[in-house]
């Protein structure tokens, strides 16, 4: 297998069926190479296509037997186990806050009574969003030593920065809601890590 | 005692110097209820704390003296070998909010204090699962971390075996995570315990939460050590949650979650197969009199539906906290009716306990009760509503299907894992957990339409089973969070049932503003609070 294979087997490993630009996004693979990675991993039998309009790539039983090989492959040859762990525990302190995060950007107390946010407060927008920068800044440092473990791992840290920079520039959707939000970036990390350290869910 | 105070019926402090959990604890001493003996270390110890960094002077003789007094209350000896006491460590700010550490469960169970209760109480397993409670909630305590990832021991078939294995591998997980081991001197345990809840204060997430909500960073919070009472102990013991009236509809029957031989962690996770409160009344009838009772006492007390968390041990039963339900929509408007029927509470302050938010939510829909509906399951309605929408069983099918139409993320349980997915379904349903568990706390925070504790729901990858049947990813389902019914395709609805209390409590605001013109219900009832707050 080269290098592009792994990637975009794994990154169905990490976020689930998927259509061709998703894998692009996640990978930072163009979507010609990876359509292309995906055919040849179909013909290996690792991936397949459920059909219908909604088709979308997704793995075998093969194929997760296969990228859990290479990935814990890639893992010890690199002796990088100790590093991932020691960061994924630190991972694991900063989750339940971005969950508290997004919770609150998407609701918010009134009256006692949660309720939908409707963005028409842009005082308290930017005050959620401002907790999340100083989230980011430490999930910045987390996302570093992971990329130094791992260079695999690097790609999460530039698509973090920008979701949240969109979402300063008012785009709201990169928070919580679209596929290149915060929060999806974030649960894919999520994923990765116990994808790479062999952690059940 | 300067910076600790027992907890009894003559304790006078506000829930500013001891927290509102302690306050509460305080209010069921005065009502005469069972409460294990108790201190709170104050919040001003908290701040002492805070400013200097280290606990502050003295505090640990008086955390000697106010042992002591609870060893003289239960006639045990804390740490020691020979019918050990122990305790629980919680904290107890006047606000609640998360990211602070939460509870220490048995401290105290050092490996000879464990011992010794293996001895007196000819149970090893008890005593050890006792001990390997107490080390993961303190590592949890000492990590920051939810207890997701802590060990519990490969399935030996052994179930001793297991449980040391376990025990080794937290204490293992504490040295590397933390660089120190979990002290095996009660004493010392104790003063760590309070030094993490100090600490559990100014946590990043802590600091979030109170930027949020405006609540200011220097407070702190009081901690609360108890004797424990064990819901572990036998099968005559166990743990449970209950409100006064069901929250979904306001109805006047207690309404909760209990958990034969667990202890209470156990009920609020969601992770373990609760049963409705009734079966205490089979189970355990006089902890159940006992437990009617108390809920009847501390409404009078609240003069509200209340929520209480309760241990009980050999058939005895201890309440462990207290506070107002804080019911939402038609519950609200019904409580708040039927508080004023029964004399509780005057009109006008039924009145003010309902506010504009909670109308909006009133209208709540229903199956229709004659609706030839092909009901597949029945569960807890954990949120009042009625979600239609094609199942998923993933939190990336829910998010990839809901692009599509509405969806329902059909789950075993939930975890904080599942917020994209619980996020982007239209209604909740999950197997296992009861009204307190984590997706009926999500689903109501959202909202959306939720059934808990579905008896014989059986989730697959892809595919589901309810009884006897099996189904597919997609199938079109309807659930009622109010009755917790889920249903196959979209039977008939109808809307809400708080119609009668509504009409009543919108009547007396008329009477309240002067105003009996037609007008929209919510003009109606802001009308009576301008009144009333102008009076």
């Amino acid at each position: 297998m080269t290098e592009n294979d792994l990637l975009v087997l794994h990154a169905l490993r990490c976020v689930g069926w998927s259509g061709i630009a998703r894998v692009a996004a996640t990978t930072g693979l163009d979507e010609p190479t990876v359509e292309s990675e995906l055919i040849d991993l179909a013909v290996a039998g690792l991936v397949t296509r459920s059909p219908g309009v909604f088709g979308a790539w997704g793995m075998t039983d093969a194929g997760r037997v296969a990228d859990a090989e290479r990935i814990t492959h890639e893992l010890e040859s690199a002796g990088a186990r100790p590093a991932v762990t020691a960061e994924y525990e630190r991972f694991l302190v900063l989750n339940p806050e971005l969950l508290d995060l997004c919770t609150a950007w998407q609701l918010r107390p009134i009256d006692g009574v949660m309720t939908v946010n409707d963005h028409s407060d842009p005082s308290y927008d930017a005050r959620v969003l401002g907790r999340f920068s100083a989230l980011d800044q430490r999930a910045a440092v987390v996302c570093a030593e992971l990329s130094a473990a791992l260079p695999r791992l690097g790609r999460y840290r530039p698509r973090l920065y920008e979701a949240l920079d969109r979402a300063a520039s008012g785009e709201l959707d990169y928070v919580a809601d679209n596929l290149g939000s915060y929060h999806t970036v974030w649960a894919e990390l999520h994923e990765d890590l116990l994808a790479t350290l062999g952690i059940p869910r | 005692m300067r910076w600790i105070r027992p907890l009894s019926a003559r304790t006078e402090e506000s829930a500013e110097t001891v927290g509102a959990k302690a306050h509460g604890l305080v209010a069921l001493h005065r009502l005469g209820l069972p409460v294990p003996a108790a201190f709170v270390v104050t919040t001003e110890a908290c701040r002492a704390f805070l400013r200097a960094g280290c606990l502050p002077d003295g505090l640990d003789e008086e955390l000697a003296t106010a042992l002591g007094d609870l060893e003289a209350a239960t006639g045990r000896r804390f740490g020691a070998a020979r019918t050990p006491l122990a305790v629980s460590v919680r904290s107890g700010a006047s606000v609640s909010m998360p990211g602070m550490m939460n509870t220490i469960l048995n401290l105290g169970l050092t490996a000879e204090a464990a011992a010794g209760l293996a001895a007196e109480t000819g149970d090893a397993r008890f005593a050890l699962s006792s001990r390997l409670r107490f080390l993961s909630t303190f590592a949890a305590a000492m990590t920051g971390t939810d207890l997701d990832g802590m060990p519990t021991g490969t399935s030996a078939e052994d179930e001793q075996a297991r449980l040391a294995t376990a025990i080794e591998a937290v204490q293992q997980l504490v040295r590397r995570r933390c660089g120190r081991a979990i002290p095996d001197d009660a004493a010392r345990q104790v003063e760590l315990a309070v030094e993490t809840v100090f600490s559990s204060w100014d946590t990043p997430r802590a600091r979030t939460y109170r930027e949020l909500h405006d609540i200011p960073h220097d407070l702190g919070t009081a901690v609360i050590v108890q004797a424990m009472v064990f819901g572990n102990r036998d099968d005559r013991s166990g743990t449970g949650v209950a409100f006064s009236r069901d929250p979904n509809t306001g109805e006047n029957a207690p309404f909760g979650d209990v958990l034969f031989g667990h202890q209470g962690e156990d009920v609020v996770s969601g992770r373990s197969l609760t049963r409705p409160l009734r079966e205490l009344a089979d189970r355990e009838p006089a902890v159940w009199t006992a437990l009617i009772d108390a809920l009847r006492r501390v409404e009078g007390h609240y003069r509200d539906a209340c929520y209480v968390e309760f241990t009980f041990q050999a058939g005895e039963l201890w309440l462990l906290q207290v506070r107002p339900g804080r019911f939402a929509g038609g519950a609200a408007v019904r409580v708040a009716t039927d508080l004023a029927d029964e004399r509780m509470i005057t009109r006008h302050e039924a009145l003010l306990r309902v506010s504009v938010q909670h109308l909006r939510y009133v209208r709540t829909p229903r199956l229709a009760a004659s609706a030839k509906a092909d009901i597949l399951a029945r569960g807890v309605g954990a949120c009042p509503g009625v979600a239609v929408g094609r199942v998923a069983t993933t939190t990336d099918a829910a998010v990839r299907m809901a692009a599509d139409g509405p969806v329902i993320l059909l789950r075993p349980e939930t975890s904080p894992h599942d917020m994209r997915g619980l996020a982007a379904a239209t209604g909740i349903v999950t197997a296992r957990g009861g009204p307190a568990s984590h997706a009926a706390v999500v689903a109501r925070a959202m909202g959306k339409p939720a059934v808990v504790g579905v008896n014989g729901l059986v989730v697959d990858d892809a595919s589901w089973a309810a009884g006897e049947r099996t189904f597919g990813e997609g199938t079109l389902i309807t659930i009622d969070g109010t009755s917790g019914e889920v249903a196959l395709g979209s039977p008939r609805l109808t809307t809400g049932t708080a119609g009668a209390q509504l009409r009543r409590l919108l009547a007396w605001a008329d009477d309240v503003s002067g105003d009996h013109s037609e007008r929209a219900e919510i003009q109606r009832l802001s009308a009576a609070h301008a009144a009333l707050r102008r009076a």
